[in-house]
C-alpha cells in the first residue's frame, strides 16, 4: 500500500511543471501569432563568450579537483543521513547509546581529519 | 571634507531606509470622498475585528469549517462531506490535493511578483537610488511589465548546444522550488504534505536543484556556462553537509522528523530553537545562501568572471524563469528557517488570535528582508574561500555541535526540572560555547580578521552615508 502522501507529491510535481510551462507556452503562442520575433542567424546564435570566438567545444576534460569534492560529499552526506534515525530516538535511548553514537561521529570526524591531512580539502 | 561630515555614522540607519515620507503627505492630499471611504473602511475593519475577537474568546470558532485561523479545517470538512456522498475515496483525496496544490501555486506565483518588486525597491534604498517607480503606483506593476517583456523577447539557442537538454532546465529547476513548500506547516492542520519524514524530504528535495543547474551548464556548450555549473555543483554539494548536520541538532532536541511536530515542540516549550541552537541557525542560514546561489555566495553567477554562470546562454522567458526561481528559493529558505528555528506558525500563544499563516508569512518576510539586506551589503566570496569555509570551518564545528547537542538533549530528557529552565540554561551554555568555539577554531585554522586602520570602511565614513546623500539631494 502506497502511503497517501505520494499522490500529493505527484500532484505537486505536476503543478511545479505547469508553473514554468505556462509562460513558456505563452511565449510560444506569441511566436505563432508573430508577436515575438524569431530570426536566427549564425552570428546571433553563436556561443556567447564575451564577444571572443569560442575556442573549441566546452564538452571536454575538466579539472579533477571537482571530482574530489564530489567524492567527499557522497561519503559524508551518506554518513550524516545514517545519523538521523539515531537522532529521532535519541532521547528514549539509555545513556550508553550516546557512547556508540560518539564512536560513529568520531569515525566521521576521523574521516574529515584524514581527508584534510591528505590535502584533499585544498582548492588547488 | 569638513570634520562634521566625518563624524556622522557610517552605516545608513534602518529607520531611514524604511521611511516613506510620501505616505503621510499622500493621505493628507487625498480628496474628501476618498478619505471618508477610508474612514468607513477602518471603522468596518474595527467592528469585524471585535466580532472575531468575541467569537474566538467564546470558543465558537474552534474546529468548524469557517475557522479562518486554520484553512485546513475547511478542506477537512469538504473532504468528509465528499466522503459522505459515497463517490469513491479517490475523489475527495484528489480534490483536496488539487486545492492544496492550487493554493501553493498561487501563493508562490503571487509572492514571486511582489517579491521582485520588494527586492528591487529595497536594493534601491540600500544603494541610495529610487528603484522602479514608473509602472503603476509605486512601480508595483513593474514585475508584470518585466514578465510581458521577457515573454515577447526572441529566444536564442546557440548552434553548438544540445537542443533537447537545453530545453529542460528552466522547467526542471522549478520542481525543487515547489516541492519544498509541501511539508511546511502553515497552521496546525494546514500542511499540504505532512509526512513523518518531512525534514529528510526537505533535505533530499533541496539537493535536486543541482541536476537542473548542471544540465543547463552542460547543454549550453559554453565554457562560461560549464564553469559556472561546475562551481555551483561543487559549492552546493559541499554546503549540503553543513545543512544536514545543523538540522541533526534540531532533530536531537525535537525527536521528530515531522515539520509540524518540530513546530509543536517549540510551541509547547515556549521557545525558539534559534535560542537553543544559535550555531545551527547560522550554519543553516549561511549554507542555504550557498545552496540557492544568493549573495554573498553567488559565485555561480559572478558577472565579473563568468558572465551569468550556468544560464549565460538562456534568453527571453527562460532567463526570466531562472531569475524567478532564485527568488522563490529565497522565500522557501525563509519558510524553512522560520519553521525549524523561529517557531514556525506559533508565536508564544498569539497564534490563537492572529491566523497562524500570517505569523509564518511575517517570519518569512523577515528572513527574506535579511537576504535582500545581505545582497545589498556584502561582496561575494572567492570560490576557494567558500569551499574552505564549508569543509574546514562549518563541517568540523557542526560535528562538534552535534556531539554537544546530543549530550544536552540527553540531559534535557533526564533532568526532572521545568523545561523552560533547563532549556534556558542549555541556551546560555550554547551561546557561550558558540562564541568560544568559533573564535578558537578560527584561530586554529587561521581565518582571523586582520585588524588595523586599513580595514575600516573609509569611503562611507568620509562621504557620510545616506544622511549626507539626502542632504545633498537637489529638490526641484
Amino acid at each position: 500500500m502506497i502511503p497517501e502522501e505520494f499522490g500529493r507529491v505527484a500532484a505537486l510535481t505536476a503543478f511545479a511543471l505547469a508553473f514554468p510551462a505556462l509562460p513558456l507556452a505563452a511565449s510560444y503562442l506569441f511566436y505563432v501569432l508573430k508577436i515575438r520575433p524569431s530570426n536566427p542567424d549564425p552570428i546571433k546564435s553563436a556561443t556567447y563568450e564575451c564577444g571572443v570566438e569560442a575556442e573549441g567545444s566546452a564538452w571536454g576534460r575538466f579539472n579533477a579537483r571537482y571530482y574530489l569534492f564530489a567524492l567527499g560529499f557522497v561519503i559524508f552526506d551518506v554518513e550524516v543521513i545514517f545519523l538521523y534515525p539515531w537522532a529521532v530516538v535519541h532521547q528514549d535511548l539509555p545513556l550508553w547509546a550516546l557512547a556508540k553514537a560518539a564512536l560513529f561521529i568520531g569515525i566521521l570526524a576521523f574521516g574529515l581529519a584524514y581527508a584534510w591531512r591528505r590535502r584533499a580539502l585544498e582548492w588547488r | 571634507m569638513s570634520s562634521d561630515v566625518k563624524s556622522r555614522p557610517a552605516t545608513p540607519m534602518l529607520r531611514e531606509i524604511l521611511e516613506q515620507p510620501t505616505l503621510l503627505g499622500g493621505i493628507r492630499s487625498t480628496p474628501l470622498p476618498v478619505r471618508l471611504g477610508l474612514a468607513v473602511f477602518a471603522l468596518g475593519f474595527l467592528v469585524v475585528n471585535v466580532a472575531i475577537g468575541v467569537l474566538v474568546v467564546s470558543g465558537r470558532l474552534d474546529g468548524h469549517w469557517y475557522d479562518f485561523r486554520d484553512l485546513g479545517n475547511a478542506t477537512a470538512a469538504l473532504r468528509s462531506w465528499l466522503d459522505d456522498r459515497d463517490l469513491g475515496p479517490w475523489l475527495s483525496y484528489w480534490v483536496t490535493a488539487l486545492i492544496g496544490g492550487v493554493g501553493i501555486l498561487s501563493f508562490v506565483g503571487g509572492v514571486l511578483l511582489i517579491g521582485t518588486w520588494v527586492e528591487r525597491r529595497l536594493l534601491a534604498k540600500f544603494q541610495i537610488r529610487r528603484g522602479p517607480n514608473r509602472v503603476g503606483p509605486f512601480g508595483l506593476l513593474q514585475p508584470l511589465a518585466d514578465a510581458l517583456k521577457l515573454i515577447q523577447k526572441e529566444v536564442l539557442i546557440p548552434i553548438g548546444a544540445d537542443r533537447k537538454l537545453f530545453f529542460l532546465p528552466p522547467i526542471l529547476i522549478f520542481i525543487p522550488a515547489m516541492l519544498g513548500w509541501g511539508p511546511v506547516p502553515w497552521a496546525p492542520n494546514m500542511a499540504y504534505l505532512d509526512v513523518n519524514v518531512g525534514l529528510l524530504y526537505v533535505v533530499a528535495i533541496s539537493s535536486l536543484a543541482v541536476l537542473a543547474i548542471f544540465i543547463a551548464g552542460w547543454s549550453s556548450n559554453n565554457h562560461y556556462a560549464l564553469l559556472g555549473a561546475m562551481r555551483t555543483v561543487a559549492m552546493m554539494v559541499s554546503y549540503e553537509i553543513p545543512v544536514s548536520l545543523s538540522l541533526l541538532s534540531v532533530v536531537l532536541f525535537t525527536g521528530s522528523l515531522q515539520l509540524s511536530e518540530i513546530v509543536a515542540w517549540q510551541s509547547t516549550h515556549n521557545t525558539w530553537l534559534a535560542m537553543i541552537l544559535p550555531f545551527s541557525l547560522f550554519t543553516f542560514f549561511f549554507s542555504s545562501t550557498a545552496e540557492i546561489n544568493r549573495t554573498p555566495n553567488d559565485i555561480a553567477e559572478a558577472e565579473s568572471e563568468i558572465v551569468a554562470g550556468f544560464h549565460t546562454e538562456y534568453s527571453g522567458m527562460k532567463a526570466g524563469l531562472f531569475l524567478a526561481v532564485e527568488l522563490g528559493n529565497a522565500l522557501l529558505v525563509g519558510a524553512l528557517v522560520s519553521t525549524f528555528f523561529l517557531g514556525g506558525y506559533s508565536l508564544f500563544g498569539l497564534e490563537e488570535w492572529i491566523p497562524p499563516y500570517l505569523i509564518l508569512f511575517a517570519k518569512i518576510s523577515a528572513v527574506y528582508f535579511l537576504f535582500v539586506w545581505l545582497r545589498g551589503t556584502l561582496p561575494r566570496f572567492r570560490l576557494d574561500q567558500l569551499m574552505g569555509y564549508a569543509w574546514k570551518f562549518l563541517i568540523p564545528l557542526s560535528i562538534a555541535f552535534v556531539g554537544i547537542s546530543a549530550v544536552e538533549a540527553s540531559i534535557f530528557a533526564r533532568v526532572d526540572a521545568p523545561g523552560l529552565i533547563v532549556l534556558g540554561a542549555i541556551g546560555i551554555v550554547n551561546v557561550v560555547l558558540t562564541f568560544v568555539l568559533v573564535r578558537a577554531w578560527a584561530r586554529v585554522v587561521g581565518y582571523e580578521v586582520p585588524r588595523g586602520e586599513d580595514t575600516r570602511p573609509t569611503l562611507t565614513t568620509a562621504v557620510g552615508g545616506l544622511r549626507a546623500a539626502q542632504r545633498l539631494r537637489v529638490t526641484p
